[in-house]
C-alpha cells in the first residue's frame, strides 16, 4: 500500500518537474526572444530617430522642412485640439508682471499672514536670473520627431486627464512622448528623473511632487543638457535657475479674483473660515494664503475666524464644518475651499444639514461635482483651472522652444471664475 | 548555677509574599468601562469648552456622522483582530473596489447595484480567508499585496478614472433614479434626526455584537485569536473561522465602501485610502488586543466614538491642525497604555 502510495507520489512529482522544466524551458526561450524582438525593436527605434534626427538635420540645411512642417503642425493643433468644455487646449499662456520685494525672504517671513507682502516669494517666481544655468540651446529644427519624456507626480483622476491630455497634443504636434509615473514618491520620481536622463530625450517635463525637490531634479536634468520644463506644481523659485520654462496655472491670482468676489458679496463684512490643501505645497500657501490676505487688503472688516487641513476627505471637511457652524454660529458667514470636489461637498452637506444656505463657499476647482454644486447654488464660485489646457499649454512651450522661438520663463493658462451665471461654458468636466 | 539559655535561633524566616495584592480600584473600573471612561471623559471636557453646546442634536449628529464611515469598516475588521489577524491592509482596495462595482452596474437598477457591490466585498474577503485561513499566509504580507493587485486591476479596468453614477446611468428614467438613489443613501435623514450612514453604522454594531457574542463562530475566533494550536487540536475548523471572519470583514468593508462613493458622489480607487490603519486605531482603542482574542463590539464602538469626540473637542478648543494631531497622538497613545497597564495589575496582561 506504502509503495503504491510512493509510486504515485514520486510519478506526480515526476510529472510536475517536466511540467516546470518543459515551462522554464519554453519561457526562457520567449523570454530569450522577446528580449531579442524588444532589442532588434529598440535598435529600429534607434535607428528610426537618428534618422529622424539627420533628416530633420538634413532638412533644415535643406530649407528648414522640417521645421516648416512642424509650424504647420503646431498652428493646426492651436487651432484643432480642443478640451473636453470646447475651449483651445493649447492656448497661448500669459505672464504675470513681478513686482519688486520690498525686503529679503527671511524679512518678509516674519510679517503677519494677512500681509499680502509676505507672500512675495511663494507667489512669484521671483528667481536671480544671474544664477542662470547653462540652458541647452534650441535645435530651431521644429519638434517633430522629437522625444519627451512627462514625469507626473502621482496617479489621481486629474492625472490621468492630463496624461491624455499631454499625449494627445504630443502627437497633434508630431512629438514622441513616454510617460512615467512615481505614485506620489519623491524618491521613485529622482530615480525616474535619472532614468529618463539615461535616455536622452530631447526633453524632459516633471509635475514635481514636492517643490524644494525641484531644484535639484532640474539641475540634473539641465547638467545633462536636457532642456527641463516644468509643469502645472510651482517649483520653489531657485529651481528656475535650471528649468527652462514653467508653465500652469496661476494660482495666486485666480485665488485673489475669488476672493474679491467673496468680499464683494459678503458686503464687505461677516468672518471666513479656510479649509486648506496638503500643508507644505504651493496650493497650500496659494488656496489659503492669498484669498486671507486680498480678504484682508481689501476687506479689513473680514475677519478670518479659522484655519483646518483635514484632508480631501467629505466626512472628515464635513465634521469640521459642522463644528464650525456650532462654534461660531451668525459668526461664520463664508468659507474658502482648497478643493472644489470632496472638500466641496462635506462643506456643503454640512450647511444644508445646519439650515446655513446663507454661508457662502468658494473653492478651487474645476470637477465635476464641483461644477454641479455651482449649477445648484450650493458653491458660490470656483476658479477654473483646465487641466486639458494645462498640459495643451506644457506641449505648446516646447514645441516652440524646438522651433527656436523665445518663450516665456514662466507662462500661465486662462484664469477665469466660473459662476452659476457661466458654468454651461465650462461642461462637459474634464475630469 | 548554669543558666539554661532558650534557644534564639528563629530558624528560616517564612516566606512572606510581598506583592502587592490589592487591586488597584481604578484599573478595575477602567478594566470594566474600558474606553467608555475615555468618552465619558471627552464627553465632560466637551461640556466645558462648549458651554453646553456639546450635547445639543447637531453636534451629536455632527460626530456620528464623522465617524459612521469608520463605524461601518471597524464592526467587521474588529474580527479579524479578535481572531489574531492583526489588520486587514487590503480594506482601502475592498471599500473602493465596492463602489466602483456598485457605481459601474447602476444601469441594473439601484438594489441589485447595492448587490453586486456587497458580493464584491464578499468576494474579497473569501479570497483573503482562503489565502490567510487555508494556506496560512502572512495575515499582513498577504492583504497588503493583494491590496495592491486590487490597486493595479482598478486603474487597469477603469483606466485611472473617477466613475460618476449619473454619467455612467443610461437616459433611462430607470437608470438614472437608480444613480440619484445612491447618491441619495449618504444625504437622507431618518425621521429628520440621524442621516441612514449613522443608523446603518448602529445596525452593523448590534449584529457584529450579536455575531461576537451569541454565535458559535464568536466563541471559535476567541480560541482561534487566543491560540492557533490549541483551536485546531480542539478540533476547530481554523480554516472555515478564517473565511467567515473575512467575508464579515469584507462585506463591512464594501458597505463603508458603496457609502463613501455615495457621499463623495464618485467611485475611485483612491477611496477609502486610510481606512486601514484609522479603522485599526478605533479598534484598538476599544480595547481589542492586537495579538487577539481579546476585546468586545461595545468597546469597539466606544473606540470609534472617542475617535470622533476627539477630533470635535479639539476643534471646541480651537486648535489648529498640527496641535490636533499632537493631541490625538498623545491621547490615544494614553488610551493604549491605559488598557495595557490595567490588564497587566489584574493579571490579564
Amino acid at each position: 500500500m506504502v509503495k503504491r502510495y510512493l509510486a504515485v507520489l514520486l510519478s506526480g512529482l515526476m510529472i510536475m518537474g517536466s511540467v516546470c522544466l518543459t515551462g522554464c524551458g519554453s519561457t526562457s526561450e520567449t523570454a530569450t526572444t522577446d528580449t531579442k524582438e524588444e532589442t532588434t525593436k529598440e535598435e529600429t527605434k534607434e535607428e528610426t530617430k537618428e534618422d529622424t534626427k539627420e533628416d530633420a538635420k538634413e532638412d533644415t540645411a535643406a530649407g528648414g522642412d522640417n521645421l516648416s512642417e512642424s509650424k504647420d503642425l503646431l498652428a493646426a493643433a492651436e487651432k484643432d485640439l480642443k478640451t473636453t468644455d470646447g475651449h483651445e487646449m493649447m492656448a497661448a499662456g500669459t505672464t504675470a508682471e513681478v513686482p519688486e520685494a520690498t525686503a529679503s525672504a527671511e524679512d518678509l517671513e516674519k510679517l503677519e499672514d494677512t500681509d499680502k507682502e509676505k507672500w512675495h516669494f511663494y507667489e512669484y517666481l521671483d528667481w536671480d536670473t544671474a544664477n542662470d544655468a547653462t540652458f541647452p540651446e534650441s535645435p530651431a529644427d521644429g519638434q517633430k520627431g522629437k522625444k519627451v519624456v512627462l514625469i507626473v507626480h502621482g496617479a489621481h483622476a486629474w492625472t490621468t486627464c492630463y496624461q491624455e491630455a499631454f499625449e494627445a497634443a504630443c502627437d497633434a504636434v508630431g512629438m514622441e512622448c513616454e510617460v512615467y509615473d512615481p505614485n506620489w514618491d519623491q524618491s521613485t520620481q529622482d530615480g525616474y528623473v535619472d532614468q529618463a536622463i539615461n535616455e536622452d530625450p530631447d526633453a524632459i517635463v516633471v509635475i514635481p511632487v514636492s517643490a524644494d525637490h525641484a531644484a535639484q531634479q532640474f539641475k540634473k536634468i539641465c547638467d545633462a543638457g536636457i532642456a527641463g520644463f516644468c509643469s502645472n506644481t510651482l517649483p520653489e523659485a531657485d529651481a528656475m535657475n535650471y528649468i527652462m520654462a514653467y508653465t500652469g496655472p496661476d494660482d495666486w491670482a485666480q485665488m485673489r479674483n475669488l476672493a474679491s468676489a467673496l468680499g464683494k458679496a459678503m458686503d464687505g463684512k461677516g468672518g471666513v473660515c479656510y479649509i486648506t490643501h496638503n500643508v507644505g505645497t504651493s496650493p497650500y500657501y496659494a488656496r489659503t494664503y492669498g484669498p486671507m490676505s486680498t480678504l484682508a487688503t481689501e476687506y479689513p472688516d473680514i475677519k478670518s475666524l479659522d484655519v483646518q487641513s483635514p484632508g480631501f476627505e467629505a466626512a472628515a471637511v464635513k465634521q469640521v464644518v459642522s463644528d464650525w457652524i456650532t462654534k461660531y454660529g451668525d459668526e461664520l458667514n463664508a468659507i474658502v475651499l482648497a478643493d472644489d470636489s470632496d472638500q466641496a461637498i462635506g462643506a456643503v452637506e454640512a450647511c444644508k444639514d445646519a439650515g446655513r444656505s446663507d454661508i457662502k463657499i468658494v473653492a478651487a476647482g474645476n470637477s465635476k461635482q464641483g461644477s454641479e454644486l455651482v449649477e445648484s447654488g450650493d458653491l458660490f464660485e470656483m476658479s477654473y483651472q483646465s487641466c486639458q489646457a494645462d498640459a495643451g499649454l506644457a506641449v505648446r512651450t516646447i514645441s516652440e522652444y524646438f522651433c527656436g522661438e523665445d518663450i516665456a520663463r514662466v507662462s500661465y493658462i486662462g484664469t477665469d471664475i466660473i459662476n452659476k451665471d457661466n458654468v454651461a461654458d465650462f461642461t462637459p468636466c474634464q475630469w | 548555677m548554669s543558666e539554661v539559655k532558650n534557644n534564639t535561633n528563629p530558624g528560616p524566616t517564612p516566606k512572606v509574599d510581598t506583592r502587592k495584592t490589592e487591586i488597584n480600584k481604578f484599573s478595575l473600573i477602567f478594566n470594566k468601562l474600558g474606553i467608555w471612561v475615555i468618552v465619558i471623559l471627552l464627553a465632560v471636557v466637551g461640556m466645558i469648552v462648549s458651554k453646553g453646546d456639546f450635547f445639543s442634536s447637531a453636534n451629536i449628529q455632527s460626530i456620528l456622522e464623522a465617524v459612521a464611515l469608520i463605524g461601518m469598516v471597524s464592526s467587521g475588521l474588529i474580527f479579524v483582530v479578535y481572531a489574531g489577524n492583526m489588520n486587514d491592509m487590503s480594506i482601502p482596495m475592498t471599500m473602493a473596489m465596492s463602489g466602483m462595482m456598485t457605481v459601474q452596474c447602476i444601469n441594473f437598477g439601484f438594489p441589485i447595484a447595492l448587490l453586486i457591490g456587497l458580493l464584491t466585498g464578499a468576494f474579497i474577503g473569501v479570497i483573503n480567508g482562503f489565502m490567510i485561513g487555508k494556506l496560512r499566509a502572512n495575515p499582513i504580507i498577504w492583504s497588503w499585496g493583494f491590496n495592491m493587485l486590487l490597486s493595479g486591476i482598478a486603474r487597469v479596468v477603469w483606466g485611472g478614472k473617477q466613475l460618476y453614477a449619473d454619467s455612467i446611468a443610461k437616459d433611462t428614467e430607470y437608470a438614472q433614479n437608480a444613480a440619484e438613489t445612491f447618491y441619495a443613501i449618504a444625504r437622507t435623514n431618518v425621521f429628520g434626526i440621524f442621516s441612514i450612514m449613522i443608523l446603518v453604522m448602529l445596525v452593523m454594531f448590534v449584529i457584529a455584537w450579536f455575531i461576537h457574542t451569541k454565535t458559535s463562530y464568536g466563541q471559535k475566533a476567541k480560541i482561534v485569536g487566543s491560540n492557533y494550536e490549541v483551536a485546531k487540536f480542539s478540533g476547530i475548523n481554523c480554516a472555515k473561522v478564517a473565511m467567515i471572519t473575512y467575508v464579515i470583514d469584507g462585506v463591512a468593508a464594501a458597505v463603508g465602501g458603496i457609502f463613501f462613493s455615495a457621499l463623495r458622489k464618485t467611485a475611485s480607487y483612491e477611496n477609502g485610502t486610510g481606512y486601514d490603519f484609522s479603522c485599526v486605531t478605533a479598534v484598538l482603542l476599544g480595547g481589542v488586543a492586537l495579538a487577539g482574542g481579546k476585546g468586545s463590539v461595545v468597546g469597539t464602538f466606544g473606540g470609534v466614538l472617542a475617535y470622533g469626540i476627539l477630533n470635535n473637542v479639539l476643534s471646541w478648543i480651537g486648535l489648529g491642525t498640527y496641535e490636533k494631531y499632537l493631541v490625538q497622538g498623545l491621547v490615544f497613545l494614553f488610551i493604549v497604555w491605559l488598557n495595557t497597564y490595567s490588564n497587566r495589575k489584574l493579571g490579564k496582561g
